[in-house]
């Protein structure tokens, strides 16, 4: 799991682009979204596309993804649980 | 002003529910969908409803005279079938003595030429690139669309095209009045012109808004829009003159606003503030109470987020007195670019024989403005609302009517005059890292050297001219080259469609995000005619002052170059263009 949080850190790192951010400054338990790292709905876009292209987890809607995103943890716990690759 | 309204005297029209105005008449009153499976469009989501013209290409060009191999976009295409209507009705010649000026909003133009060939260039690796036909590349910008679609009837002293996402063909109807009132015009013919690409039923599908059953707009299950595709143009003229001609007038444009929501580059605020300003300042321009207006015309995507900051907006601004409320993109799918023409001729059909289409998918309705009815609404239309939102919250509205009501503000009183206040011009990518004075690294890190190039030379103009303006016009050859570039080559190797890309590869982030920037809710609008584009924003900037609507104007033109597409250009025999290149100027009234 922990290996996965680290993957997981440098991917959205690199797919939102947050150049001035390194994967130790981002907390495993801290909000994705709105207060913590302050993420927005396209960057739940973009987490959506990383989900498919990297693990093969289709989301149907961007509604889905909430619950999923809410941080590097929660998102390590679906991905490992729904992983098509 | 009695006389000196303006008037249209001929409309044009191709969408999904017909070829012409007669079909589209009979579909709405017989309440018929035109979306459906796709025929015409390659595309592997076939899963997605459509709103398809009936018609292919090679169809298209028989009916035109149009020679099958020449390489025309459908986008043209379409917008050659809707000016050849409007222009046959209206019974315009070519005169000596006057100005007959094409204004036509789009954002595809010809990305369906581009993305069939921009894939086989790919493919074709080192010497046979040589071998691969370029023309395509002549057909890419929404300037090119709007010159091909001139051209072709040879009577335009001029033309031009606006660019602003949803709202584009409202933008062309608004800078076409204007051009009338100015008296800079004699005859205008407006609207836009929005073919179906891969490119952009992809980027719809990243962004998750789109419907896999028919949409519903305005209904409680409603998830999302179908895109559509269609043309339809007004001609606009002066009402004297066009009874001079003898010319027939189906109807007065007695009011238009336009305003930005400057909230978010994809979403409505909650409450639409842009929309409610479109629409309020179209309501006093025309000397209009909202009780005046019959029916709204709504923008009615089916998307979660339009429709219901939609109804709220609707609400604010006519309260007890809202009219009945419908949307049409049931009919024809969401038609992006050509909506806001599309809306206006159905709305000017439906005038004449006094109805109120139905509101097709709204079964269980979210406001109680909007019918369930089944069948179209028998009622007598005076003033119909037209509204036309876009993305970056570039919202507008028109007022059409049944015959002038003598009450609309004076423009154009002509004792006012414009200077340049300042200019800043950046042709450096080095300099681009000096975005971060103005913006957050969370806010730089999305943006593409347009948009990073545009921001600063604009934030710097002002911070010179110690103003915030009142309007924001951009001009843009290409638009965002880079990200559409990255997003074709994706579609070309297989790679996922980013929506960040997509949001941004509309011609107008670029205004919209400097509006978003410093919460400037003004006159927002892009204008796309290749090297004409900054002289033509120049001009709308100078004609918004001159009006007496605005005071200080942002005006910019901003371009940058993606390494495939400068090969390809260097290729083809263009003249080599700067990596980036930004002037961005302040305008301001003077007493004459």
């Amino acid at each position: 799991m922990e290996e996965l949080m680290e993957e997981l850190k440098r991917e959205i790192i690199s797919v939102l682009n947050l150049e001035e951010m390194t994967p130790a400054d981002i907390d495993d338990d801290a909000p994705l979204f709105g207060q913590g790292l302050g993420l927005d709905s396209i960057d739940a876009l973009e987490l959506i596309v990383l989900m498919e292209k990297k693990y093969g987890i289709r989301l149907a809607s961007a509604s889905e993804g909430k619950d999923i995103f809410k941080s590097i943890r929660t998102m390590a716990e679906y991905v490992s649980k729904n992983r098509k690759k | 002003m009695a006389g000196k309204g303006i008037v249209i005297t001929g409309e044009g029209i191709v969408s999904a529910i017909g070829n012409d105005k007669k079909s589209v008449r009979t579909a709405i009153g017989g309440s018929r969908t035109g979306i459906g499976e796709m025929r015409y469009l390659q595309s592997e989501h076939h899963e997605l409803p459509v709103g398809e013209v009936k018609l292919s290409d090679d169809e298209m060009k028989r009916l035109l005279g149009i020679p099958a191999d020449r390489t025309v976009s459908r986008t043209t295409l379409l917008g050659i079938m809707a000016v050849r209507e409007a222009l046959r009705q209206s019974e315009v010649e070519k005169g000596a003595s006057r100005r007959i000026i094409l204004i036509s909003g789009t954002t595809v133009a010809g990305m369906d030429v581009t993305e069939k060939n921009f894939g086989k260039m790919l493919a074709a690796a080192g010497d046979k690139q040589e071998s691969c036909d370029l023309s395509w590349l002549g057909h890419h910008d929404c300037g090119s669309c709007t010159e091909d679609i001139a051209h072709y009837f040879g009577i335009f002293d001029d033309f031009t095209t606006t660019s602003t996402a949803c709202s584009s063909a409202a933008n062309a109807i608004i800078l076409g009045a204007d051009m009338l009132k100015a008296g800079d015009a004699d005859i205008v013919v407006a609207g836009g012109t929005e073919a179906l690409s891969r490119f952009h039923l992809d980027g719809f599908n990243s962004l998750m808004i789109l419907d896999h059953d028919i949409c519903r707009p305005f209904d409680s299950s409603r998830n999302g829009l179908n895109l559509g595709e269609g043309a339809a143009y007004v001609v606009m003229e002066r009402e004297d003159e066009a009874r001079e001609r003898g010319a027939t007038i189906d109807a007065w444009l007695t009011g238009y606003g336009n305003a930005c929501d400057a909230y978010h580059q994809t979403a409505s605020s909650p409450e639409d503030t842009g929309a409610q300003m479109a629409m309020r300042e179209a309501l006093a321009m025309a000397g209009m109470k909202s009780a005046d207006i019959q029916w709204v015309h709504a923008h009615g995507t089916g998307t979660q987020n339009n429709d219901s900051s939609e109804v709220v907006a609707i609400d604010r601004v006519f309260g007890d007195t809202t009219p009945v409320v419908t949307s049409t993109k049931g009919f024809t799918g969401h038609t992006t670019s050509a909506s806001g023409a599309i809306a206006a001729v159905i709305s000017i059909l439906a005038m004449h024989d006094g109805f109120v289409p139905v509101s097709l998918g709204a079964g269980n309705p979210i406001s109680k403005a909007i019918p369930t009815a089944q069948s179209p609404i028998k009622t007598e239309l005076q003033n119909v609302m037209v509204n036309s939102f876009g993305f970056g919250g570039n919202d507008s509205s028109l007022i059409l009517s049944a015959s002038d009501n003598g009450c609309q503000r004076e423009e154009f009183t002509g004792n006012i005059g414009v200077e340049e206040v300042t200019r800043v011009e950046n042709n450096s990518v080095e300099n681009l890292k000096d975005i971060r004075r103005y913006v957050s690294a969370m806010e730089a890190r999305r943006m593409g050297k347009l948009l990073k190039s545009a921001l600063m030379t604009s934030l710097q103009a002002l911070e010179t001219a110690a103003v915030s303006p009142d309007a924001i016009v951009t001009a843009t050859a290409h638009g965002s080259l880079e990200y559409s570039e990255r997003l074709l080559t994706a579609m070309a190797t297989g790679d996922a469609f980013k929506p960040t890309y997509f949001m941004q590869s509309t011609h107008n982030t670029t205004g919209s995000t400097i509006a978003i920037h410093l919460k400037c809710h003004g006159y927002n609008t892009t204008i796309s005619q290749g090297r004409q584009s900054m002289q033509w924003a120049l001009y709308q900037a100078e004609l918004l002052i001159r009006s007496g609507r605005c005071k200080t104007v942002l005006v910019g033109c901003h371009d940058e170059m993606a390494p495939l597409f400068a090969k390809f250009m260097s290729m083809a025999g263009f003249a080599p263009e700067p990596e980036v290149a930004s002037t961005a100027i302040v305008l301001r009234a003077v007493k004459k």
